[in-house]
C-alpha cells in the first residue's frame, strides 16, 4: 500500500516535469531503504561507470558533434549532397534525407537537425515547387534519421548501458560499441533508401524541375568540404579494418574536428566560440551521466531482486513465441520513444529489456538496432512525438498539420522497422563478415 | 538575495573555467594516447584511468550548470500543455523535489568517500582514489545548491507574476 502510494506520487512528480535523474534517484533510495541497504551503495554503483572504457567516447563525440553543428559544416554538407544527388528526380528531397542522416549521426538525435538543417532546406524545397505537406513531413522525419549510423551517441550509450548491466549481473557477455557501430549501417541505409524511393516517386509526380548534373559543381563542393569529407570514412573504415576501436575513433574525431573547424576553416573562434561550445556540449553530457549514475543503483537493486526474471516469467505465461514477443516489443518501444527522450529511454528501459529479450533468443546487438529504430520512429509518433513539436515550432505550422504531413513517412518507416525486426541478419551480417570484436 | 545570486554566478564561472580546462586536457591527452599506442606501440599507463575519472568531473560540472539553464532531461508531455501559471507552480514543486534528492545523494556520497578514505585505496601512481571520487559529493552538493537557487527564483517569479520568455525547445 505504502509502496503504491509512493509510486503514484513519484509518477506525478515525473509528469510534472521533474528532472529524470532525480526521479530515478528517489526510486533508488526508496528501494534501498525498503531493502535495508545503505544508500552509499547507490554511489558505489554510480562510480562503476568509470570502469567502462567507452565512457570517454561520450564527451568526445558529443563535443565533436557540437563543434560541427556550430560551424559551417551543415552548409558544406548540403552543398556537397546537392551537387552529388540533386540531378535525380526528387533530388533535393534525397539531399535532405542523406544530409540530415549524416548530420544526425554526428550530433546525436535531438532538435538540432530540424532547426539547423531543416531550417536551411525547407524554404529551398518550397522554392523548388515541392508540395508543402510533402516537404514539411520530409524535414520532420529527417530530424531523427541517422541514429543508426556511427558515431551516434545513442549507439554508444546503448553499448555502455548493456555492458554495465552484464557486469552487474555477473555475466561476461559484452555488447561492444565497435560491433554496434557496424550493425547499424545496413538497417540505417535501408531506412534512408526506402524514404528516398518514396521521395523520388513524389518528385516525379509533382513534376519538380530537375537540375542537370555538373562535374564542376561537384568539384567545387568537394573542395569546399575537403577537410570534413574523410571523417565518416576514417571512422567507419578504421573500425571495420580493425585499425582502431570506437573509443579511439572518438579521440581522433574530437581532436581532428577541433583543429579543422577552428584553425583551417576558421568557422569558430578559439577564444570566443570554443569555450561556449565546450560548455554547451558538456551540459548534455552531464545531464546524461547523472541519469546513468542514479539508474545504476536501481538496476543493481532490480538484478538482486531478480525483477527481469520475474518479468520474463510473467510475459512467458502469455507469450511463448519470439515473433509475438518482437511485435509487442516494437509497440512498447514506440510508446516509450513517444513519451521519453532517447537517452533516458536507453538508460531506463534497456536494463529491463535485455535479459528478457535474451531469454526469447534475441541477440543483444540486434536488440540494440531494433531499440534505436523504434525510438527513431517514436520521435514522430503522434500525438506527442518530440519532432512534431519542434517542427511545428520551427516552421510555424499547427501540430495537426505537421502530424498529417508526417503520416506517410511513418508508414514507410514502420514497414522498414518490421524488416529490421524480423531479419536479424540485416544487423548481424556485417559484424560477422568483418569479425569485429 | 543579491549575495546568493553573486555566489551562484561566481560558482558558475569557476565551473565553466574548470570544465573548459579539463575537457581541453582530455581531448589532447586522449589523442596523444591514441597516437602513442598506434604508431609507437607505447602509451601512458595511467592515461585511460585518469581520463575516465575526468569524464565524471566534467559531467558533474556540466550537470550543475545544466540546472541553471534548465537543460536537465525530463518528461514534458504534460507540462507542454499547461497554462503558464500552473507550469510555474509545478516547476517550484519539482525543483524542490530535485534539491531534496540531490541532498540525499550528497549525504550518501560522503559516506562512500569516507569509507574509501579509510580503506586507503590508490588509483595509479600511488594517488589515493578518493581524491578523484571527491567530485561526487561536491557535484551533488552543487546540484542541490543550484536547485535551491531555482526554488527561490520560482517563488519570486510567482510572487511578481512575471511571465518568462518562451524558450526554443
Amino acid at each position: 500500500m505504502e509502496g503504491i502510494l509512493i509510486g503514484l506520487l513519484l509518477a506525478l512528480v515525473a509528469l510534472l516535469g521533474a528532472p529524470l535523474f532525480a526521479i530515478i534517484g528517489a526510486v533508488t533510495l526508496i528501494a534501498f531503504s525498503f531493502a535495508q541497504t545503505d544508500s552509499s551503495i547507490a554511489i558505489v554503483e554510480l562510480y562503476r561507470i568509470t570502469s567502462q572504457s567507452v565512457l570517454i567516447a561520450i564527451p568526445l563525440f558529443t563535443f565533436a558533434g557540437y563543434i560541427l553543428a556550430e560551424s559551417q559544416t551543415p552548409k558544406r554538407l548540403v552543398n556537397l549532397s546537392r551537387a552529388l544527388l540533386g540531378w535525380m528526380p526528387g533530388g533535393l528531397a534525397v539531399v535532405v534525407l542523406v544530409s540530415c542522416a549524416v548530420f544526425t549521426a554526428f550530433t546525436g538525435a535531438s532538435g538540432v537537425t530540424i532547426v539547423a538543417l531543416g531550417g536551411l532546406l525547407y524554404p529551398v524545397l518550397i522554392q523548388e515547387k515541392y508540395p508543402e505537406s510533402f516537404s514539411l513531413g520530409l524535414v520532420t522525419t529527417s530530424g531523427s534519421l541517422g541514429l543508426l549510423f556511427p558515431p551516434s551517441l545513442p549507439l554508444i550509450l546503448y553499448a555502455m548501458v548493456a555492458s554495465l548491466i552484464s557486469a552487474q549481473s555477473g555475466s561476461l557477455s559484452i555488447v561492444s560499441v565497435n560491433q554496434l557501430f557496424i550493425a547499424g549501417v545496413l538497417p540505417g541505409i535501408l531506412l534512408v533508401a526506402a524514404l528516398s524511393l518514396y521521395s523520388i516517386r513524389k518528385g516525379i509526380a509533382a513534376k519538380v524541375p530537375r537540375i542537370p548534373f555538373s562535374w564542376s559543381n561537384v568539384w567545387s563542393a568537394v573542395r569546399a568540404a575537403a577537410w570534413e569529407l574523410p571523417l565518416p570514412f576514417v571512422i567507419i573504415g578504421g573500425i571495420y579494418g580493425g585499425f582502431f576501436t570506437a573509443t579511439e575513433a572518438a579521440a581522433i574525431t574530437a581532436f581532428y574536428v577541433f583543429i579543422v573547424e577552428v584553425f583551417i576553416y576558421r568557422d569558430l573562434s578559439l577564444m570566443r566560440d570554443v569555450p561556449r561550445v565546450m560548455r554547451d556540449s558538456m551540459l548534455l553530457v552531464g545531464a546524461i551521466i547523472v541519469i546513468i549514475g542514479s539508474a545504476l543503483g536501481l538496476t543493481n537493486y532490480l538484478i538482486i531482486e531478480e525483477v527481469p526474471q520475474k518479468l520474463f516469467q510473467f510475459i512467458q505465461a502469455y507469450i511463448s513465441s519470439k515473433a509475438v514477443f518482437l511485435i509487442l516489443l516494437n509497440v512498447f518501444l514506440l510508446l516509450v520513444g513517444m513519451m521519453m527522450d532517447i537517452f533516458s529511454a536507453i538508460i531506463v528501459v534497456v536494463p529491463l529489456i535485455i535479459p528478457i529479450a535474451r531469454n526469447f533468443g534475441v541477440d543483444p546487438i540486434h536488440l540494440g538496432i531494433i531499440f534505436l529504430a523504434n525510438l527513431e520512429i517514436g520521435y514522430l509518433t503522434p500525438p506527442v512525438g518530440l519532432n512534431l513539436f519542434i517542427s511545428s515550432f520551427r516552421f510555424q505550422k499547427s501540430i495537426a498539420r505537421v502530424t498529417l504531413a508526417t503520416l506517410p513517412y511513418i508508414g514507410i518507416l514502420l514497414i522498414v522497422l518490421l524488416i529490421i525486426t524480423y531479419v536479424p541478419d540485416l544487423s548481424l551480417l556485417l559484424t560477422r563478415l568483418f569479425r569485429v570484436m | 538575495m543579491k549575495l546568493l545570486r553573486r555566489v551562484d554566478r561566481a560558482i558558475a564561472t569557476a565551473e565553466t573555467a574548470l570544465l573548459v580546462f579539463l575537457l581541453s586536457i582530455m581531448i589532447l591527452l586522449d589523442f596523444t594516447q591514441v597516437i602513442l599506442r598506434n604508431f609507437f606501440s607505447s602509451g601512458i599507463i595511467w592515461a585511460d584511468t585518469f581520463l575516465r575519472q575526468m569524464v565524471l568531473w566534467v559531467a558533474f560540472f556540466g550537470a550543475s550548470l545544466a540546472v541553471q539553464e534548465r537543460k536537465h532531461i525530463n518528461i514534458d508531455v504534460l507540462t507542454r500543455f499547461m497554462p503558464e501559471r500552473s507550469k510555474r507552480v509545478s516547476r517550484l514543486a519539482t525543483d524542490f523535489f530535485a534539491a531534496l534528492v540531490c541532498f540525499a545523494f550528497f549525504k550518501a556520497s560522503i559516506t562512500f568517500v569516507t569509507s574509501e578514505m579509510v580503506q586507503r585505496t590508490t588509483i595509479f601512481l600511488d594517488i589515493p582514489t578518493w581524491y578523484f571520487q571527491l567530485i561526487i559529493p561536491v557535484g551533488y552538493g552543487m546540484l542541490c545548491f543550484r536547485f535551491l537557487v531555482k526554488v527561490i527564483d520560482d517563488m519570486l517569479e510567482l510572487k511578481r507574476g512575471v511571465i518568462p520568455q518562451e524558450t526554443v525547445p
